[in-house]
């Protein structure tokens, strides 16, 4: 089930990314087609079988997962950047661009490079689920490891929340209040994240349906706003079309 | 409220006791469908009787009364309150009012042109502000059990069910049919309205009272465009960033 969940994933999000190539091409909005393909890298690294061809092409030292955390933090800052300007939500997007966010992410990043640079990560594992059976340390390192890869993206989305709720009760066109509730599941999903360390193992299925409950939300709600523009222009051409007759 | 299809069916075979339900829809210009899935499902709505009673040369307000949900349409029509009368006169006919004013431009004065039809773009609103003693709201919403919000929306979309455009008027104790002529369900003339009384109301307004009310409808006006415009902005906003 997690598999058939992983690769459906990473199949809407790559449409999504290709979708996007006519309009890049055109110059609108290059840094959505960023994202999406940025995504979209995330969710092949996050799959067992793209993880270790990846990374043993990198030294099978999982630099890979490395890449992996930078890749998501990227996505997620310039998502951050483009839903918080869209929105009007001129607080998160001072929070995530000023001083205390670019300090965060120096912080979770520096923190994380040193704790994995401080584990022996030979030996390819998606998850770095090998790494964390070698014994105790390596045990708590991958844990703290994980947490700093969550802490930033959830700093992140959680500044949006406030927003997105705000949005969903506007009068706006109802596809961009319906993309704005599931940008806000979303974002509240990767907040769940940060209690993964206090889900009992046995629910670890748990963890994989939140991390992509929350991409799936992102990616469609972003796809929505776009569509909603689409039909939006679609409409006016036809009622310019129909006055002028 | 709609009227339930067994009273429409028994209405219907009063004043047209031959007719199929396909002549009545060819005379009265109602699809076919439309009509048959009311009768289905066992509502049939307000302005299918309008329809069939406009067709068949019957008053609509007299062929409503007849039915249980509406029988306080039922007897002499009251006439209009002055109030009630300015308020269907629409913002530009009653700007234009204004400026023939002499007050406002003696060297106009001229006859401002005949006032269009009922309804205008916010007659209802218009109607209950006309009508409110400030509790009408609260009154309606205890008599029929409508929400509050719900029946705010329905104003400020300019729209009002015939159920409560009826209880509104009761609940103001003014004639009953007024909140189906600001609602546009029937002609002003089918209320008994005399003709000529709104352009004589808006002629009785003193200078004074023509501009103020002028400019109580401008600032609602300017309300709803600004906010409007705030919608607008914000969606471009957002597709300029995200679409």
């Amino acid at each position: 089930m997690i598999e058939t969940l992983q690769w459906t994933t990473l199949a809407i999000c790559a449409l999504t990314a290709a979708a996007r190539i006519p309009s890049t091409l055109r110059g609108e909005n290059r840094s959505l087609f960023g994202i999406f393909a940025l995504m979209t890298l995330a969710i092949l690294l996050s799959i067992q079988a793209p993880y270790i061809v990846i990374d043993q092409a990198l030294g099978g030292i999982n630099l890979a997962n490395l890449l992996l955390r930078f890749v998501i933090f990227g996505t997620i800052f310039f998502m951050g950047i483009r839903i918080s300007r869209g929105f009007g939500a001129d607080n998160a997007y001072r929070l995530i661009t000023g001083r205390t966010g670019i300090l965060v992410l120096l912080v979770v990043s520096a923190v994380m490079i040193a704790l994995f640079f401080s584990m022996d990560t030979a030996g390819s594992s998606a998850g770095l689920q090998a790494i964390s059976a070698k014994d105790a340390r390596h045990f708590a390192l991958v844990e703290y490891y994980g947490a700093a890869g969550r802490a930033y993206p959830a700093f992140v989305v959680l500044a949006l929340v406030p927003a997105m709720v705000r949005a969903v009760r506007d009068r706006l066109p109802i596809l961009v209040r319906v993309a704005a509730a599931l940008l806000a599941v979303g974002a509240v999903a990767v907040g769940l994240t940060l209690l993964f360390p206090v889900i009992p193992p046995e629910l670890g299925q748990v963890e994989f349906i939140i991390n992509y409950t929350a991409i799936l939300c992102f990616v469609v709600g972003l796809a929505l706003i776009w569509v909603a523009k689409v039909v939006n222009a679609r409409t006016a051409g036809q009622r310019r079309t129909s006055s002028e007759m | 409220m709609t009227l339930s299809a067994k009273a429409f069916q028994r209405w219907l075979q009063g004043i047209a006791p031959d007719a199929s339900t396909a002549d009545v829809c060819r005379v009265s210009g109602i699809k076919r469908t439309t009509l048959a899935q009311q009768l289905v499902r066992g509502k049939v709505s307000v302005s299918t009787v309008v329809s069939i009673s406009r067709a068949y040369k019957i008053n609509p307000v007299a062929a409503l009364a007849g039915f249980d949900a509406y029988t306080a349409l039922a007897g002499p029509q009251r006439p209009p309150t002055r109030s009630e009368l300015v308020s269907q006169v629409s913002t530009p006919d009653l700007l234009r009012a204004l400026l023939a004013r002499p007050a406002m431009d003696a060297a106009l004065g001229a006859a401002a042109p005949a006032l269009s039809a009922t309804p205008h773009a916010t007659s209802v609103k218009n109607w209950v502000d006309a009508i409110d003693d400030g509790e009408v709201r609260h009154r309606v919403s205890a008599s029929t059990g409508v929400a509050p919000q719900n029946y705010s929306a329905q104003l400020t979309a300019n729209r009002l069910s015939p159920e409560l455009a009826v209880a509104t008027a009761l609940a103001a104790g003014v004639g009953p049919a007024g909140g189906l002529v600001a609602t546009g369900i029937i002609t002003e003339e089918e209320a008994g309205w005399p003709p000529g009384a709104r352009q004589a109301a808006l002629d009785s307004l003193a200078d004074g009272e023509l501009t103020a009310l002028a400019g109580d409808r401008l600032q609602a006006m300017g309300k709803v465009l600004r906010r409007q415009e705030q919608d607008q902005a914000q969606t471009e906003k957002i597709w300029e960033n995200l679409g």
